[in-house]
């Protein structure tokens, strides 16, 4: 018996052991609710001490008030329903403070009691995570190309049976006049497809979450620039005004997107007004610009206000219109605002036109990009702009020193003789310099000098290039008070008499 | 053989009308020098800084004084501050030498003549951004105040009058150029007037007549500039006034005195007021005394400091006709960004000059700052109003706004 005894006494320590070497936490509570007993896994849990006999709502109220665990209703409400759920059967996840989550599960002893049970499960959280989100992001790809498929059906179809009915006529036809006529068709055709495609890849890319934003802070001057000249010619075309009221700001938004958005606009805007024009300006609004497109087209009527950001939302009576209308650019724009984060208004009524409005942060001006880092003579030279007329009969030289003032941004003409150089100036080039070789085909440079001064009615600067130091030629150009270079000219030197020439009263 | 020390270049102004600039660039010179050598000199050999003198800064006092450096004097690298008129010739022995060249001559030029042959002009570099970067640094400023509501401009017009130097001409043009960007109109000029001179009373009135927010003069003599501002005093309009440079100088004030106040004017290298700057301005004042002037010595004295770790990271310097050396020289200072008294120089790879903050990085610890100055008491220094977080004050309102406003 004594040795049955201490065979169960060895036999329940090297089960306590074996408890104490299992990773997850366990502990056995009693009938009444006290702690029996807990393995290391399960006290290395808590900061707070387990001694045994610890009453089950004691420790309750311990895990609470540590607040390592999250609990997901109020402590003393998640406290009461525990302890009277004691000995139930659950299984509940914890996200604890340092970021892990635990599982707790309880289970009914025999004979009354229960077994609690910690278990770290964040792996296996965020794998399951993980894989919801790729499930999701295949979904919505899969959604994505169908829908793409689903709008090509829609509206490739339309251009592409005209496209081969084209084909077909423009084959047989003989007229040349109608021959073009049918080819205009097609190409018209094409790029109403070329558009679409563009339109329905830019929307692909924005379901799978592949366009991502670079916000930085820049001059809405730039970007109204470039409206100017990608809509001036068509409004024009439909006889309509455009007028774009510079801007001063600096914006916090992503230069490209921005810029799709309001083209997307404006083209919408010139496409449904007929008379009258589009106007593209902004208004400081808080901290923030509104930036509107306004047109004196046909307006939206209230019921469709919502529904004009749709896809391929079409306005009743633009089935008639020409196919130019895709449906897409306002939804484009209502993506790209979502994804911007710039809240979108429209005021309309029918017969009265619209207003879009896009709201952007102001930027600081500081921060602000200024577009042209590459800076170079070229852009910003003093020689900038200036017209020169170069004089040299040698064809590389003449190449070789065109390439150097072209660099400094020189407007310049270039003649290989006098006759050129007269045909440059009567042709009404009138310079603020002229470079001229001394010898030239039948003819010095002092003539040419001569002859131009004479018929633009000027004294214009000028000066000789010659590799001819001989005294005669000295003393002529001398005489001519025309300053005198020996070649081969350096590019300093060269521009050291360029700028006395064109900016100092005294030339060196 | 080892030399027992490295000779190093400066050619600098020690006579004639810029005599004062010059005498600076040389003290910064020498003082880098001397706590080089009190660090143990570039990798163990102290470096010498031997002079030569510019004078009147023309292109053949220039070339003059690099072929006698080269020459004569074998030096491993030219450093200085700035000499206006060589136009870049100066390129030429430095480059058929194959040492290493660094100058504040603030020049877009610089940018023109080493990308037109990179590997001929490898070892020319500019300290300091170029003069191009003044006009859209400076309509920066000016749309800063208004879009922050510290000045309220009486119209978008602005006026532009330079001076004939291609310095001047180039820093009229940008600003020409980038104030519609920034919400301006240009309603004169840019209005080139010979320079030097002391009547500016006929652009004056033809300024005047357009009813400018912004008057901008680029010329950059400090005595042309004070007579500009006592003859626009004679009739104020509501118009800032920004002088380009030369009134950071105190002999701008000296004539100018009361009627300078709150005139603007900016360098796109000067002397920060934090620790580092004002430690500096006192070692420098200890060195060479009261009247010296630290914020032009700096120009110097960090393209020095800046170059001696570069030769070090390469492996050492070379003289005339090193250039497998002086290559790697050129290759450690693009390499080396280097936080200087001046804020940060950052060598553009292609341009071999340093970017401007916050006109081109806009990140202040890669570009060095283009500081904006206000005359508010001409007895005392400056007040530094932007950019930040380099500023200490902030900007006023000039009084003959006030008055009228």
């Amino acid at each position: 018996m004594a040795d049955g005894e201490a065979a169960t006494e060895a036999n329940a320590g090297r089960v306590f052991a074996g408890f104490n070497a299992l990773p997850n936490g366990a502990a056995v509570w009693d009938e009444t609710g006290a702690l029996l007993f807990a393995n290391r896994a399960f006290r290395q849990s808590f900061d707070f001490a387990l001694p045994v006999g610890l009453p089950y709502a004691r420790f309750l109220t311990a895990v609470a008030a540590s607040r390592e665990w999250r609990l997901p209703v109020p402590p003393e409400l998640w406290i009461a329903d525990q302890a009277v759920a004691f000995g139930d059967e659950s299984e509940a996840d914890y996200k604890s403070a340092d970021g892990r989550v635990v599982r707790m599960s309880i289970a009914p002893v025999d004979g009354g009691g229960a077994v609690t049970m910690l278990s770290d499960v964040t792996a296996a959280e965020r794998r399951e995570a993980t894989l919801l989100a790729a499930k999701e992001k295949a979904e919505a790809v899969d959604e994505a190309k169908s829908r793409f498929l689903r709008a090509a059906n829609h509206d490739l179809r339309q251009p592409l049976a005209a496209l081969k009915i084209m084909i077909f006529n423009c084959v047989r036809e003989t007229d040349e006049a109608r021959r073009r006529e049918l080819l205009h068709g097609m190409d018209v055709s094409a790029s109403v497809m070329e558009d679409l495609l563009g339109a329905l890849l830019q929307i692909g890319q924005l379901d799978a979450g592949r366009i991502k934003p670079r916000i930085a802070t820049f001059q809405l001057s730039t970007l109204f620039e470039r409206l100017e000249i990608q809509f001036r010619h068509q409004a024009a075309d439909k006889g309509l005004r455009l007028r774009i009221v510079g801007a001063r700001a600096a914006v916090s938004s992503d230069r490209a997107l921005l810029e799709r958005i309001l083209s997307n606009i404006v083209a919408n805007a010139l496409r449904f007004t007929d008379v009258g024009g589009v106007l593209v300006g902004c208004r400081r609004r808080g901290d923030g610009l509104r930036i509107d497109v306004v047109d004196t087209g046909r307006g939206v009527p209230p019921e469709d206000q919502e529904r004009i950001f749709d896809e391929f939302y079409r306005a009743a009576d633009d089935r008639r219109l020409e196919k130019t209308g895709l449906g897409l650019g306002l939804n484009i724009v209502k993506r790209l605002s979502d994804l911007l984060g710039h809240r979108i208004q429209l005021k309309s009524a029918p017969g009265a036109g619209s207003r879009f409005s896009v709201f952007v942060p102001l930027g600081n001006v500081w921060h602000s990009e200024v577009v042209e880092t590459e800076v170079n003579e070229a852009v910003a030279g003093e020689f900038v702009g200036a017209p020169i007329l170069l004089v040299e009969d040698d064809d590389a030289l003449r190449e070789a020193m065109g390439q150097l003032l072209d660099r400094w941004g020189v407007d310049r003409r270039s003649a290989a003789g006098a006759e050129e150089a007269a045909a440059i100036v009567a042709g009404g080039f009138r310079p603020r310099l002229i470079i001229a070789d001394y010898s030239i085909r039948m003819s010095t440079g002092l003539d040419v000098i001569a002859h131009v001064r004479a018929v633009s009615e000027a004294e214009i600067p000028a000066c000789i290039i010659t590799a001819d130091a001989e005294p005669g030629v000295v003393e002529r150009v001398r005489a001519a008070g025309v300053p005198l270079m020996v070649k081969p000219v350096s590019p300093p030197r060269l521009r050291v008499m360029m700028h006395h020439l064109l900016f100092e009263r005294d030339p060196v | 053989m080892v030399d027992a020390f490295i000779p190093i270049g400066s050619m600098v102004p020690l006579t004639g009308p810029s005599a004062a600039d010059g005498a600076e660039f040389r003290k910064g010179v020498i003082l880098a020098a001397e706590e080089v050598n009190a660090r143990g000199g570039l990798l163990g050999r102290p470096i010498k800084p031997i002079f030569a003198d510019t004078g009147r800064q023309g292109a053949e006092d220039v070339v003059a004084a690099a072929r006698a450096l080269i020459g004569t004097h074998k030096v491993h690298a030219i450093v200085n501050g700035y000499n206006i008129g060589p136009q870049n010739s100066e390129y030429e022995p430095v480059a058929e030498a194959g040492v290493i060249y660094i100058h504040a001559n603030t020049l877009l030029q610089h940018h023109d003549t080493v990308m037109s042959d990179p590997d001929r002009y490898f070892g020319c570099f500019m300290t300091d951004p170029a003069d191009y970067w003044y006009g859209p640094g400076f309509l920066k400023f000016i749309s800063w105040l208004r879009d922050s509501g510290q000045w309220k401009p009486s119209s978008n017009r602005i006026a532009i009058v330079s001076g004939s130097k291609p310095y001047s001409i180039v820093i009229a043009q940008a600003m020409a150029a980038s104030a519609a960007k920034f919400g301006w109109r240009v309603s004169f000029g840019p209005e080139i007037v010979q320079t030097p001179t002391s009547d500016w009373r006929e652009a004056l009135d033809a300024i005047r007549a357009t009813e400018p927010a912004v008057i901008a003069n680029t010329h950059f003599y400090s005595g042309d500039l004070a007579s500009f501002q006592l003859q626009f005093m004679e009739r104020p309009t509501d118009s800032l006034v920004y002088l380009q440079y030369g009134a950071m100088h105190q002999s701008f004030s000296d004539i100018a005195q009361g009627k300078g106040v709150g005139v603007l004017t900016s360098t796109v290298i000067g002397l920060l007021r934090d620790e580092m700057g004002q430690s500096f301005a006192s070692r420098y004042v200890a060195r060479f005394g009261e009247g010296s002037t630290p914020h032009i010595g700096c120009q110097s004295y960090s393209a020095l400091h800046h170059y001696v770790l570069a030769a070090s990271l390469a492996g050492g310097s070379a003289g005339p006709g090193g250039f497998e050396q002086n290559r790697k020289v050129a290759k450690a200072l693009k390499a080396v960004i280097y936080r200087s008294v001046s804020g940060t120089i950052r060598y553009d790879e292609q341009w071999q000059a340093a970017a401007p903050y916050p006109v081109v990085s806009q990140d202040p610890s890669l570009g060095l700052p283009h500081l904006f100055f206000q005359i508010q008491d001409y007895r005392k220094p400056l007040a530094l109003i932007a950019p930040e977080p380099f500023n200490t004050d902030r900007f006023v309102l000039p009084f003959w706004i006030d008055a009228r406003g």
